[in-house]
């Protein structure tokens, strides 16, 4: 080894690089190098029709379903033949046959477009390739991806993409997840022939949400369509023409959607990426986590991208059922709520009245030996709204153990009946929405409580153009809607058939009433939930046995779980009479009432409402850290996957009341969290049957008919702040700055 | 291991205590006890070669058998306490990455006598007192801190 | 020893290289590569003294301000979404008349007429409130008007002049010189492209295409100076020079430019110069001198017999 080595190699690349040079193209700098099989695409065709091919998939489990067998037609991808339903176009057809096509600009959600050109495929006896997202398939097509034809094309578009877009991958946030990196990797040419300078266009303010760098845009429109169609928001243009073209509000406007961060995961290039994640971390460092989220009672499908001990980012997950493939702001965004506020030791406010941290011994041995000083009947337990089904269960064990039955989850009033799931869940399920051809919600601003359900009412609404009526304080809908009155006896006035909207809810094929959970807390409740079922008695179309349009609309993620685990308050006058008061995670209940030398042990995980009440603080943890079962407001069950690991000394929430009923002597007879599931399918077998929705057995109220009369109060604003309506959101800072920008308005 | 031990003990008869006492100071074994890249450094040098040492002292082990392929050079900087990776000359550079199998002796050997600048090791902007050590590398004083959450303080609400 | 060894090696590593053919002929390739370069600059700084000052950076500085910056709307005193706007009295009825070309349920075809109604009510130009106004009578969003408004040149975003006077850019007129004219209207003037002059009189604009470019090449001067009711686009064509063989060798002639001057001093007085070709020795666009060919009535395609029908 030497540098005579060295020389010898320099002499052999220079004796090789001779024989290479015999070959004239290696002298030329660049031309277009034009292969044979170019000019002869019959020649290559011949090759991809052979007779028995391999079996292919469908892309991203792409499903086929066939409304009409006459409509069924037959197309070759490939030499390979498909039966695709008519009106398919040549993309989905191809997807369905397992070919991959590239793509920009169309999206499966979104109407087409047609304008990035990069989908180009052969379709023979056709002179030009053709952008196979605009072209309907037809009977017999022989579509042809893979020839010399098509990856020229794709090739040539892909240069002419990349004329204008900055070559600044190693400084832009969607490298690594990029669909322009990878397709040009995939599909482009090692290089362009461009020359000239580049365009650049000035950046616009998307709000404190969407960070946007917009020399990156391909001009997809992907954003405006969505704004447009999904989010309902008209924003977003497509400005100018030609090569000054750029998407923009034209006039300073901010994007005011509770759906905007869709945006991002849309846009194919880094044009439009998250502004509170940027620069953060790369994707690839990332270690995604399916789960779901708990900030509303749809339980949206989403991957926590974490970093370490460290929620990075929240991205939404395709669930068709549920979310589709969308989430609102509130479910992305919140992430570093997770990380501010944390109780991380357990803590006893001393007689100064400040907190002092303490073990988790000494704190559970206070709380267990003032349980046992106060009376059975004076012990109170409130689940929070982010509770799981596991720790709901486990305190309704522990406080029945020790005597009491006083106990509810927040948000599901005291009028409340658990004894039929119809009672409280969303019957129709929200993918059964789109049926619907009639809506009337009661005292429910979807838009705000349940995002993912108004996307799909929105859904329905431009898709079938499906009359929306509206009971409840004036409020801004992104759809079509008649406003018909603020108060209960508008509902009355319906049921009388005096009303004009009761004849469009009687002729309507499917007509669904949606009720928010914010009537639970009225005085009334009983008396309006007979009132509908006296309606559902009279519009026969609304309770049938393929449809049933009577739905209540949860706001949060642990209501559904804790009426079917029976935590019903069993005395009127809980609080009042109340010396012990065992809050899991409840901020938002009314302590007013409670008496001044009552005991309150708060178990949580943020430093929020709760704790300036409480003597005992145990910390416990997020939805991020936990294993847990939590029941959406259309009954399906769906668990949580802890993506981090918990924060100082902080214990799960189940793990806690079964250590305190040791050492309170009533030990509880689960130790891990599959004891506490097999307790739970004593109470409430269907919170076991994961990622399936259990509908209610019974349809209909059965309520009594005549309980009381409703009264003439109007319905209230169930949440006043979009972007705060728990502890987790509460404490994150991105979000306090949307509200900031909301109460601007 | 016992030779290390029998090399220990026959240097001290030979140098007496108190030099080698100074000895393994500036040789920075003092620093291992707090330093774990150092530590782990002496303890690879252990049947190693020394290849050769630079004008800056910094000398450069090569060890081909036991090793993980791609990890068999390394380097013991000179400066024990403040070390980083500009400390290495050009001329060792290739050969510590791998890049050429010519020791930097060698290739000094080659370099013309008018590029006549010395290598210097990468000062930041701030000052010769000042290098920037990346997050997570013991000299970096402000990293320390790995808890990624803040804490609710209960003092502030009371 | 080691630096005898070394030297030696040295010496075989520059044998090896000599006998490279490959890195000899990489470095002529590179040389080569820097040589074209600098011819090329050295062009270009030629070309930047031969055209006495239209250099390459001011057709940027050109296109940046075209398609850069323009599409974004800035708030002006006059021309921001807080000024009330609506269509005149007299353009009411025209509006219904427009709308009643389209079905009720397609509004949104008619914006392209609106627009135009609008931007004649409000001397040439839109400002944001008449969009927002067209948006309204159209039931569109805003941002479905600002789009078209963007899309198409001939809907003035910015205020215009009282004569608008507009240079073709298009590749004829750009190689029969449209350069020049502009510098001589913006010189004259004294102005910048889509700036109007103190006096409110004119603004220069580009235009592509008119349609005659044997008449190479053209302005047109969008007359406000009725009102939107008697408003016009004027045409005018460069006075046209005998042919030469070589055409682009007699473009510093400086005919033309002077005779835009005149045209814009004529403006000012008030008077309307002709429109049409400039050049006295032309009828419209035939050949300067008369025609030379199809002198005679033209006949009739052979295989139709017109007046049967």
């Amino acid at each position: 080894m030497g540098l005579g080595s060295l020389a010898s190699r320099a002499l052999r690349s220079s004796s090789s690089s001779r024989v290479l040079s015999t070959n004239p193209r290696y002298n030329l700098i660049r031309t277009i190098v034009s292969t044979p099989e170019l000019h002869k695409p019959e020649a290559a065709t011949e090759a991809a029709s052979e007779p028995d091919l391999p079996k292919r998939t469908p892309i991203a489990g792409a499903r086929v379903h066939f409304p009409n067998p006459d409509d069924v037609i037959e197309v070759f991808v490939d030499g390979y033949p498909v039966k695709i339903p008519k009106g398919m176009t040549v993309l989905q057809a191809c997807s369905v046959a397992g070919v991959d096509i590239p793509r920009f600009c169309y999206h499966d959600r979104l109407s087409i477009a047609g304008n990035c050109r990069m989908c180009l495929v052969e379709v023979e006896k056709s002179p030009k390739p053709v952008a196979s997202c605009a072209m309907p398939a037809l009977p017999g097509m022989k579509i042809k991806t893979d020839t010399p034809i098509a990856k020229k094309a794709r090739e040539g578009v892909m240069e002419f993409l990349l004329m204008n877009h900055p070559l600044d991958c190693p400084i832009c946030d969607q490298g690594g997840e990029c669909d322009l990196q990878d397709q040009s990797m995939a599909f482009g040419s090692d290089r362009g022939r461009f020359t000239e300078t580049k365009r650049s266009v000035v950046d616009k303010n998307l709000g404190p949400l969407v960070k946007t760098v917009m020399t990156r845009c391909i001009q997809c429109t992907r954003c405006v369509r969505f704004a447009s169609e999904i989010a309902g928001v008209q924003d977003l243009g497509m400005l100018g023409r030609g090569s000054g073209e750029e998407i923009g509000t034209y006039v300073e406007k901010l994007m005011t959607s509770e759906l905007s961060g869709n945006v991002i995961d849309i846009c194919p290039v880094g044009a439009l990426t998250s502004k509170p994640f940027a620069f953060k971390a790369r994707n690839w460092e990332l270690k995604g986590t399916e789960t779901i989220d708990v900030t509303d009672a749809v339980g949206s499908n989403i991957r926590i991208d974490s970093r370490g001990p460290e929620v990075m980012r929240i991205v939404p997950r395709l669930n068709e059922d549920i979310n589709e493939e969308w989430i609102s702001d509130k479910t992305r965004f919140c992430y570093d709520g997770l990380k501010r506020q944390r109780l991380s030791d357990p803590m006893i406010r001393g007689a100064d009245g400040h907190f002092k941290p303490v073990s988790w011994r000494d704190a559970l041995a206070v709380v267990a030996e003032v349980l046992h000083q106060v009376k059975p009947e004076e012990i109170v337990g409130v689940a929070g709204k982010l509770s799981d089904a596991e720790s709901m269960m486990s305190l309704k064990d522990f406080l029945n153990r020790m005597g009491s039955n006083n106990i509810w989850c927040e948000g599901n009033g005291k009028y409340l009946d658990a004894d039929l799931r119809s009672g409280y869940l969303m019957n129709t399920s929200i993918s059964g929405l789109e049926k619907a051809d009639c809506f009337l919600l009661v005292g429910t601003q979807p838009r705000v409580e349940a995002v993912m359900v108004n996307a799909r009412i929105r859904k329905t609404v431009r898709a079938t153009k499906a009359k929306v009526g509206y009971i409840g304080p004036p409020t801004d809908f992104n759809y079509d809607h008649d406003h018909l009155g603020t108060t209960p006896e508008t509902l009355a006035a319906i049921l009388d058939g005096n009303h004009p909207f009761s004849a469009a809810l009687s002729t309507a094929k499917n007509p669904a009433i949606i009720i928010g959970a914010g009537i639970f807390d009225r005085q009334d409740t009983a008396a309006i939930l007979s009132l509908l079922n006296s309606l559902s008695a009279k519009f026969k179309n609304l309770i049938t046995p393929e449809w049933n349009g009577l739905n209540v609309l949860l706001l949060n993620a642990a209501q559904a779980a804790a009426l079917d685990l029976g935590l019903i308050p069993e005395s009127d006058s809980g609080m009042e009479s109340a010396k012990f008061v065992y809050l899991m995670g409840a901020d938002d209940t009314n302590l007013d009432d409670l008496p001044k030398d009552a005991f309150v042990v708060y178990q949580g995980h943020h430093g929020d409402k709760g704790v300036y009440r409480a003597n005992v603080i145990f910390p416990s943890t997020v939805f991020s850290e936990k294993e847990g079962t939590y029941e959406n407001t259309e009954g399906c069950v769906q668990q949580t996957v802890p993506a981090v690991p918990t924060v100082g000394d902080a214990r799960e929430d189940w793990k806690i009341i079964r250590a305190l009923s040791e050492v309170c002597g009533v030990r509880l007879p689960y130790d891990s969290i599959s004891g506490v599931r097999s307790r739970i399918k004593n109470v409430a077998p269907n919170l076991l049957r994961v990622d399936e929705r259990e509908a209610a057995v019974f349809s209909g109220l059965l309520k009594p008919e005549g309980s009381g009369k409703v009264s003439a109060v109007p319905f209230g604003v169930t949440v006043e702040n979009f972007y705060m309506t728990d502890a987790i959101t509460r404490a994150s800072k991105i979000m306090a700055q949307c509200s900031a920008l909301l109460a601007k308005k | 291991m016992a030779s290390v031990v029998r090399n220990v003990l026959k240097s001290i008869r030979e140098k007496g205590l108190v030099s080698f006492a100074r000895e393994l100071r500036e040789e920075g074994f003092l620093n291992c006890l707090s330093d774990g890249n150092l530590l782990q450094t002496k303890i690879h040098n252990i049947g190693a070669t020394l290849v050769g040492v630079d004008k800056v002292g910094n000398k450069y082990y090569e060890k081909l058998h036991q090793t993980q392929y791609g990890r068999h050079r390394w380097v013991e900087y000179a400066s024990k306490d403040r070390y980083n990776a500009s400390q290495v000359p050009p001329e060792w550079h290739g050969w510590l990455h791998f890049i050429t199998d010519h020791t930097g002796d060698e290739l000094l050997m080659l370099k013309p006598k008018r590029y006549g600048l010395d290598h210097k090791e990468n000062f930041s902007g701030e000052g010769d007192e000042y290098i920037y050590h990346s997050k997570g590398h013991t000299l970096n004083p402000g990293q320390r801190d790995w808890t990624r959450y803040q804490s609710w303080q209960p003092t502030k609400t009371q | 020893m080691l630096a005898r060894l070394a030297s030696k090696r040295l010496l075989e590593i520059r044998q090896a290289f000599r006998q490279s053919p490959q890195t000899i002929r990489s470095l002529s390739t590179a040389l080569n590569y820097v040589s074209s370069n600098l011819c090329f600059l050295a062009s270009k700084s030629f070309d930047l003294d031969s055209t006495g000052g239209t250099c390459a950076f001011s057709d940027f500085i050109d296109l940046v301000c075209l398609f850069g910056v323009c599409v974004q709307h800035i708030d002006t005193p006059e021309n921001n979404p807080n000024v009330p706007w609506e269509f005149n009295e007299a353009n009411k009825p025209k509006v219904n008349e427009i709308l009643s070309h389209y079905p009720s349920n397609y509004k949104q075809s008619a914006v392209i007429p609106l627009l135009d109604l609008a931007q004649q009510q409000h001397g040439g130009w839109l400002p944001v409130s008449a969009m927002d106004a067209v948006a309204k009578v159209v039931e569109v969003a805003p941002i479905r008007v600002y789009e078209v408004a963007t899309f198409y040149s001939m809907f003035n975003r910015a205020k215009v002049g009282k004569y608008h006077l507009l240079v073709c850019g298009t590749t004829p007129c750009m190689i029969r010189g449209s350069r020049e004219i502009e510098d001589a209207l913006l010189k004259h003037l004294g102005v910048k492209r889509n700036e109007v002059t103190k006096d409110g009189l004119f603004s220069v604009g580009e235009m592509e295409c008119m349609g005659c470019c044997v008449n190479a090449p053209m302005i047109t001067v969008a007359d406000y100076s009725n009102g939107s009711e008697g408003y016009t686009y004027n045409y005018y064509v460069r006075e046209h020079h005998k042919l030469h063989y070589y055409p682009f060798s007699h473009f510093n002639e400086d005919i033309t430019p002077k005779r835009v001057v005149e045209i814009v001093e004529a403006l000012k007085r008030g008077e309307k110069p002709p429109h049409g070709t400039q050049n006295p020795e032309r009828i419209n666009c035939g050949p300067a001198g008369g025609n030379t060919t199809l002198l005679g009535e033209p006949k009739p395609p052979p295989c139709r017999d017109l007046d049967a029908c």
